[in-house]
């Protein structure tokens, strides 16, 4: 018995099951086939079918997205770290009390942002390299992935840090993450996946949509005659209809004039060489990278205010879009920090680089404002032979460009510029020269007047720009230290000459006037003096609580703090040394992996515990971290052969904890108690370990709490 | 500047069905032209995964019919070849015939 309505599970299968939005057009061909006669058999398998090539299809389409999900995620712990440095600003720890009991609001908000930034920018970029140009300038894509990046991310992160937290344990605990932004990238660890996992799935799921969007274009069917119409709507070709050609393009000039000053005046003020006497390779990839954004943005914003300025021709219709004037001329702008950077150190490469800026900012103007600019093609006519006798002149009169001579003139300007070290001034001649050549050596030929190429093509010539202008930026930065490290060695030196010779006098009456206003040296380098310490007599046995002494022994501390990572307990060969104090300074993991903080005093000789009844530590306290803190005291027998310990017990700091919390704009200090049992199965002690063990809110900086001092009790 | 790709088979199939059926191309006739000439079954949903893909490149276009109740009440989605579509259908027979001229001594093989 045959049923007249297709199984209706293979029905719902075939509605609810495939990817993507699909008409009923599939489902109404198969009704039509089994109402033909076809077996049930034959419509379950067309619909699994249906279901499994859709899926796979939809798959095969977004391999780009996973692709570019899976490269941007291979950046998440990079930007872990960066996050994290964020998260552990001390204003975070002022701010956040205000919110009383609701400070995780503000707090998991500010995580998520920052997350979603990193989030958002990846979607720009798979956005802008992939997508339909005119929707997401129009916000049509744009909005969606970014709504839902955030939405989806935070859920998947929460389950990730809990599946971390189950497993610690069992596969995460003995790793070591890299301490270089580089080291993070290329780790490919099981923990750094496990922090790349949730990027990776927000990515791909937030972009699902967006990915495999088809551009369909009008098309031309067989009986359809031509659509003149289809030309019309580009409002370049209507703006230039219906505009002075004249004002657009001397607007358009005053526009990439006022992107470039912007870009300058951002580069010259905030390109500055890093403070370090040796940073390290990433530290100026980095800084480069931030130089060329900031840099980009401020020429971007200075062509925008004037592109949307109320008395500007371009803001009701423009020739282009803004955003492919942006593309276009970024791939110029781009090349400005460098180019300011190596003006700072009056280097003959500024002009270069403004030369290389030029012909790129040229090349990607004279493409993309084809139709404000009418293209530049050879004159045939002014090639054609002309009515003269044979061999009696040449067969045609070459063109007379007045623009060759002034490019001539602008090259041999720039070279005497250059030769008198105007670096500058060579620098405008020669960029002004390349572009001129550039500009009317471009040839627009076969001009398609398809828009989303012409923004891949801005697109791909930004990036494929972008990595020479990071390469070259780095070179003037690494130039310009070595030139300062130079300049202030030279200095030294011949300071340290003149003091030599007793030329005092005459150097301090020359530093007043001359360049180098800091006593001869270009700038000035200081390291914090060490704090003068008090002397302790060594201590003896009959100092150390000797039998009928009643005044507690004050021990002030001198010691050493360490701070360590899990699972190492005692600081390796290679700990960096250094001067500070942990009051002052912040010392932070940059790893993920909680540090350990412990204050070691060694005492000049051994004191016998059974003389001792108590141990008061007293503490300066300056953290301004909610959270508790627990202090331990340990004392140890160093001299014996197997190190024994003794654990007096552990005690919280009364000045973080929660309840008892208030902003603290000085010291605070407090005094711990720790008593000493009677028996114990050493016998004497000579190193008093303070290990502090905080919470989580303080698991990743060290806490800004320092050891005055011990107080030994006599029993 | 035009991106230029050759047909698939299984695209070319389609496209030369779609052209002999002319007005009544659609999901189940096309299926049916295929199967009829390459004489074994035919996914439907591997003709519309590839007529999507065709429409994509520009090569064909589609608009949805009137629902009729032989069908459940769902509607015909009618397929026509573009002028570009037609274009590279003549394209790829003129370059498929070339090579198999060349190859005599294959089709005696074949005999």
């Amino acid at each position: 018995m045959r049923r007249t309505a297709p199984p209706p599970l293979a029905t719902w299968i075939l509605e609810h099951c495939t990817a993507g939005a699909r008409d009923e057009a599939l489902t109404g061909d198969l009704f039509e086939g089994y109402s033909s006669g076809l077996s049930e058999g034959w419509y379950w398998r067309q619909a699994l079918s249906a279901c499994a090539v859709s899926w796979s299809e939809s798959l095969r389409a977004r391999i780009p997205l996973f692709v570019f999900a899976l490269i941007w995620s291979i950046m998440a712990p990079a930007w872990r770290v960066f996050t994290n440095r964020i998260e552990s600003a001390p204003i975070f720890d002022r701010i956040l009390p205000y919110f009383g009991p609701v400070w995780f609001l503000p707090a998991v908000t500010g995580w998520l942002l920052l997350n979603s930034i990193f989030l958002w920018t990846g979607i720009f970029i798979f956005i802008l390299f992939s997508g339909n140009f005119s929707e997401i300038i129009r916000g049509k894509i744009l909005r969606r992935p970014f709504f839902l990046v955030s939405l989806i991310f935070l859920p998947i992160y929460g389950a990730a840090w809990v599946w971390g937290c189950l497993y610690w344990n069992d596969l995460f605990a003995n790793t070591k993450h890299a301490t270089t932004l580089l080291g993070q990238i290329v780790d490919l660890q099981m923990l750094s996946n496990v922090i790349r996992m949730p990027y990776f799935i927000a990515l791909a799921a937030a972009l699902w949509s967006a990915a495999s969007r088809p551009i369909r274009r009008p098309q031309l069917l067989l009986e359809d005659s031509p659509p003149v119409e289809y030309l019309a709507q580009f409002d370049s070709l209507q703006c230039a209809l219906t505009q002075d050609p004249h004002n657009i393009k001397r607007f358009f000039g005053f526009t990439v004039v006022a992107g470039l000053v912007n870009a300058m005046l951002a580069s010259i003020l905030l390109g500055r060489l890093p403070e370090l006497h040796s940073p390290t390779l990433s530290a100026l990839f980095v800084r480069a990278i931030l130089l060329i954004v900031i840099g980009v943005i401020a020429g971007v914003g200075g062509s925008w205010l004037y592109w949307k300025n109320p008395s500007s021709l371009f803001r009701e219709r423009s020739p282009i879009p803004f955003p492919l004037f942006a593309l276009v001329c970024a791939s110029g702008w781009i090349w400005v920090p460098s180019m300011a950077v190596f003006s700072d150190q009056l280097s003959p490469a500024t002009a270069i680089v403004a030369a290389i800026g030029a012909v790129f900012l040229a090349a990607g103007l004279r493409n993309a404002t084809f139709s404000v600019f009418a293209p530049v093609v050879p004159d045939s006519a002014s090639y054609e032979s002309e009515e003269a006798e044979l061999f009696s002149e040449s067969l045609y009169r070459a063109p007379w460009e007045a623009v060759g001579y002034v490019i001539t003139f602008l090259l041999y300007a720039g070279g005497c510029a250059l030769a008198i070290r105007l670096n500058l001034t060579a620098a405008a001649l020669f960029a002004l020269c390349a572009f001129l050549f550039v500009w009317k050596r471009t040839f627009v030929p076969d001009h398609d007047l398809d828009r989303n190429h012409e923004y891949r093509r801005a697109a791909l010539r930004l990036a494929c720009v972008a990595i020479p202008a990071v390469l070259v930026t780095v070179w003037a930065l690494l130039d310009g230290v070595a030139h300062r490290n130079h300049a202030a060695e030279m200095n030294a030196a011949r300071a340290a000459r003149n003091e030599t010779a007793s030329e005092h006098t005459h150097q301090k009456k020359n530093s007043q006037s001359s360049a180098y206003s800091l006593g001869g040296y270009e700038s000035l380098i200081l390291w914090p003096v060490p704090e003068k310490k008090q002397i302790v007599p060594p201590l003896t046995e009959i100092s150390l609580l000797a039998p009928g002494t009643t005044q507690p022994l004050i021990i002030p501390f001198n010691g050493q703090y360490w701070y360590m990572q899990p699972p190492h307990k005692i600081p390796g060969p290679t700990a960096h040394q250094a001067h500070g104090a942990p009051l002052g300074d912040e010392i932070a993991s940059i790893n993920s992996i909680p540090l350990v903080m412990e204050a070691h005093q060694t005492l000049g000789a051994a004191i016998r515990i059974a003389r001792c009844r108590e141990v008061q530590v007293e503490i300066e306290n300056r953290d301004n971290r909610i959270g508790v803190i627990v202090l331990a005291v340990l004392l140890t027998d160093a001299a014996s052969p197997k190190n024994p310990t003794l654990y007096l017990g552990q005690q919280s700091i009364v000045s973080t904890e929660p309840e008892h919390f208030s902003y603290k704009s000085g010291s605070v200090f407090e005094t711990l108690r720790f008593s000493i049992p009677a028996s114990a199965k050493m016998r004497r002690f000579d190193e008093i370990t303070v290990m502090m063990l905080p919470g989580i809110e303080h698991a990743l900086v060290g806490p800004k709490i320092a050891i005055k001092q011990f107080q030994l009790f006599p029993r | 500047m035009t991106n230029r790709s050759y047909l698939g088979e299984f695209e070319l199939m389609l496209l030369l069905a779609m052209i002999h059926l002319g007005e009544e191309a659609y999901g189940m006739p096309i299926s049916r032209e295929l199967e009829r000439n390459r004489g074994r079954s035919v996914s439907i949903g591997s003709v519309y995964a590839a007529l999507e893909r065709l429409e994509a490149k520009g090569l064909i276009v589609s608009d949805l019919g009137d629902p009729t109740p032989q069908r459940g009440g769902k509607s015909k989605r009618y397929f026509r070849i573009t002028k570009e579509g037609m274009r590279q259908v003549h394209e790829t027979r003129q370059v498929l015939t070339r090579m198999w001229q060349a190859l005599p001594e294959l089709k005696l093989e074949l005999r």
